[in-house]
């Protein structure tokens, strides 16, 4: 066996030891041993996901005596390893954050036997190498992680209904994912990805747009894509917090690995229209995902959202790549898959501080709600130094990580933009349109969730009272905003290895997209290069330097302390600070149209008098337009055909024999 | 900043800054925060409410700063002097650096005023 099979079993056994250890231990031990064996199983699939990005793999792995009929076929190759990379960047750090959060009421036998399990298969799902095997771990994934969704269902009885949405939407998606698998199997000679990618491309071409589409669906779905995405902003807010960062940070991440998988290796491409269907389903999320995040007021809500935006712009840049693949610019395909896959291993790097971040806060201080917050950077310096971290990156500011990958997303689109083609020149300018505004809008969205969150005074007791969390969910946040800043100073380290990712992607990769020389990244055919390194230790020089020299100077360093400006009032309260809600307002009103508020204004009087105003209270709600104009009707639909068919299941055995004589009597009628 | 003025000496400095006086021309400007001033223009003999008031404002403009008492009473409480509301005048709580009188100034003497400040 060579060392990459056992990488691969270490994290299958420890997984599995991990999920013994929880059914048989009880108290602090469950949670140690959980935490700690799969930490073990997160850190093996990640080393082996490295020694096959260096170019010690593939890993194939045949066992025939697990499935019946088919077996199970494991092949872990370059691109399913940049997968497995982002689900132990992320898996690692939340399993040593578990031991610490689970304390609080979640170290049950039940969601503690489930959580290795999960992070089993969310690492063996990129290498599965046949149909069944890739269907067996997928529905492994979803039911597992439906299982840690619903973990708090005693408590809250959102968390029933959030399971529920999601329970039911991973099972649509894994309908389509299995018609176009199952369809695609049958017209290929066997359903191991090797003889799938050997008939792809000769298929017909209806064959291939409905493998397509259903896939896109299905693995669409899974990413939290708009409009597949309603279950997102529900299931991972509910979640215990470390379950959220795995599920946003690795599990939505498989949707795309899915759709590259499917489309552009097995199929190997298609016409130019499926890359721009992909670029426009991502335009569309990522826009109306920044969107809802600007204005959620739940925490964990708005990092929900921002999910579904990141998946968004990855598969801007995969569509991107499509397009340019398909009007003959390999090189220019080749930038923007670089970009879609070093965005996933970044953003499941500070989509996992974050959800690690937001657990610590309502561990500490039992809230999601942003606008009963405040003040928590003075209370909780460490959580709060990581979510600034992570804001930042995502708001893809130097030094950290989301920076450079977002930078080579515009670069791709934006020199895109002198290419002949039709298609190219309309598509592209929305794409960067969209890119830009989405950009600019989670700025304010994270500005938000960091500004009311963390800085000013706290806006509720529980909120004053909040203490810093304990060592462990420390050490899990903290390795996690080190993994972001070296990310985004040191790029060039994944960029080199993502190149055997590419290979894996003949159709949709051309020469060398992007190489670094040195510390300098050089994108390949275009004019630009640029060094994260240079500018991020500019700025960190600069923001040490001037205010060292200032003071050198003698201009700075007096320091007077001073109360707000509050028009000279003598009681200043909480209450009169920027709110959540205040601070997206303006923006809220500009996006009126899309966003569609509710108002609700009530306005209580004295008794004695109308001119005097006993209570004010305003309320304003958003609802996802998608569920109550998509969702709700079909649900309506659905629910009165099952009442229908109750009229014909109505549980009397006498019917019940019936309809046994009806049908034995067509059967004779028919076979006659 | 109005200590507690009957509001003529407000009329006049709202003329200064209108059509016929204009003191924008001279580039002074009414702002709307101390945050944004360089100096307070305060009217009315201080009441005992607005001793607090006056004070944190004069402390959340940033410095250099200039105070100009504009009005009789804001130099020696005027028809006000000894009523039962009145604490002091201007310059018993802040440091005035200049003096504008009359009941109520005229906006000549204020843009002269302030002409004078602008060098």
């Amino acid at each position: 066996m060579s060392a990459g099979t056992w990488g691969l079993a270490f994290a299958a056994a420890a997984g599995g030891i991990g999920t013994i250890a929880a059914l048989v231990t009880v108290g602090p031990t469950r949670r140690w041993l959980v935490g700690i064996l799969s930490g073990l199983s997160a850190a093996a699939g990640g080393a082996t996901a490295i020694l096959v990005l260096v170019g010690h793999g593939p890993v194939t792995v045949h066992l025939p005596q697990i499935l019946p009929l088919a077996g199970v076929e494991l092949n872990l190759d370059a691109l399913g390893a940049v997968f497995v990379l982002a689900v132990a960047i992320v898996a690692l750090p939340a399993s040593i954050y578990g031991i610490g959060y689970t304390a609080h009421g979640l170290n049950r036998r039940s969601v503690q036997a489930m959580y290795p399990l999960f992070i089993v298969s969310l690492l063996l799902v990129p290498a599965a190498a046949s149909v069944s095997t890739l269907l067996l771990l997928w529905e492994a994934m979803a039911l597992t992680s439906l299982v840690l969704v619903a973990a708090e269902h005693r408590e809250r009885s959102e968390v029933r209904e959030a399971a529920w949405w999601y329970g039911s939407m991973s099972h649509l998606s894994m309908i389509a994912i299995l018609m176009a698998l199952v369809v695609f199997a049958g017209h290929a000679p066997g359903e191991t990805f090797e003889a799938l990618r050997m008939s792809g491309r000769h298929l017909s071409s209806s064959t291939r747009s409905f493998v397509f589409v259903l896939s896109l669906v299905g693995f669409g779905t899974k990413a939290g894509v708009v409009p597949l995405h309603v279950w997102l902003p529900r299931a991972h807010p509910e979640a215990p917090s470390h379950v959220s960062a795995l599920m946003s940070g690795a599990m939505v991440n498989l949707g795309i690995y899915g759709v590259l998988r499917v489309t552009w290796d097995l199929l190997g491409g298609g016409p130019i229209w499926w890359g721009i269907t992909v670029l426009f389903v991502g335009v569309t999320s990522a826009l109306f995902g920044i969107l809802h995040a600007l204005v959620a007021r739940d925490l964990k809500r708005l990092l929900a959202y921002s999910t579904s935006e990141n998946m968004g712009l990855i598969l801007v840049a995969v569509g991107a790549a499509g397009i340019y693949s398909s009007s003959g610019n390999p090189m220019l395909a080749g930038v923007a898959i670089t970009a879609a896959l070093l965005h996933i291993v970044n953003h499941a790097a500070f989509k996992g501080l974050l959800f690690l971040g937001a657990g610590s806060v309502v561990a500490a201080t039992g809230t999601r709600d942003l606008d009963r917050m405040g003040g928590l950077l003075a209370r909780m310096p460490v959580t709060g130094a990581a979510f600034a971290v992570g804001s930042l990156a995502i708001m893809a500011l130097p030094p950290f990580n989301g920076f450079v990958s977002e930078w080579l997303l515009l670069k791709s689109l934006v020199q895109g933009l002198p290419a002949s083609s039709v298609a190219i020149s309309v598509t592209m300018p929305i794409a960067v349109g969209a890119v830009a505004l989405t950009g600019g809008l989670a700025a304010a969205a994270f500005a938000k969730a960091f500004g009311t969150g963390f800085l000013a005074r706290p806006r509720s007791p529980q909120v004053e009272a909040a203490a810093e969390v304990g060592g462990t969910m420390q050490t899990g946040m903290v390795s996690l905003a080190v993994a972001c800043l070296g990310l985004g100073l040191a790029p060039f380290a994944l960029l080199d290895v993502l190149r055997r990712a590419g290979a894996a992607l003949p159709s949709l990769w051309g020469g060398e997209p992007v190489r670094s020389v040195g510390v300098t990244l050089h994108t390949g055919g275009l004019t630009g290069s640029l060094s994260p390194l240079f500018i991020g230790g500019g700025l960190i020089l600069l923001v040490v330097l001037i205010p060292v020299v200032l003071r050198l100077l003698g201009v700075a360093g007096r320091r007077r302390v001073a109360e707000n400006w509050g028009s000279g009032r003598s009681l200043q309260t909480a209450r009169m600070e920027y709110t959540a809600t205040s601070f997206a307002e303006p923006l809220q009103r500009v996006f009126d149209d899309v966003l569609r508020p509710e108002f609700d204004l009530a306005v209580t009087h004295t008794a004695e008098s109308r001119y005097y105003v006993e209570a004010v209270r305003y309320r304003v709600g958003i609802v996802d337009g998608f569920e109550t104009h998509v969702y709700r009707p079909l649900i309506r639909v659905a629910k009165r055909w099952g009442e229908m068919s109750r009229w014909v299941q109505n549980g009397s055995i006498h019917r019940y024999l019936a309809y046994l004589f009806v049908a034995l009597l067509i059967v004779l009628l028919v076979s006659q | 900043m109005d200590g507690g003025s009957c509001n003529g000496c407000e009329i006049e400095i709202g003329s200064s800054f209108g059509p016929v006086y204009d003191a924008e021309r001279l580039g002074i400007r009414l702002v709307a925060s101390p945050r944004h001033a360089d100096g307070l223009m305060v009217t009315g003999p201080v009441t005992h409410n607005m001793v607090g008031p006056l004070q944190k404002t004069l402390e959340a403009t940033p410095g250099p700063k200039i105070v100009i008492a504009v009005g009789d009473c804001a130099l020696d409480c005027g028809a006000f002097r000894d009523g039962y509301g009145v604490a002091g005048t201007v310059a018993d709580f802040v440091p005035v650096d200049v003096e504008i009188p009359g009941c109520p100034p005229d906006p000549s003497a204020i843009v002269a005023a302030l002409r004078g400040l602008i060098g």
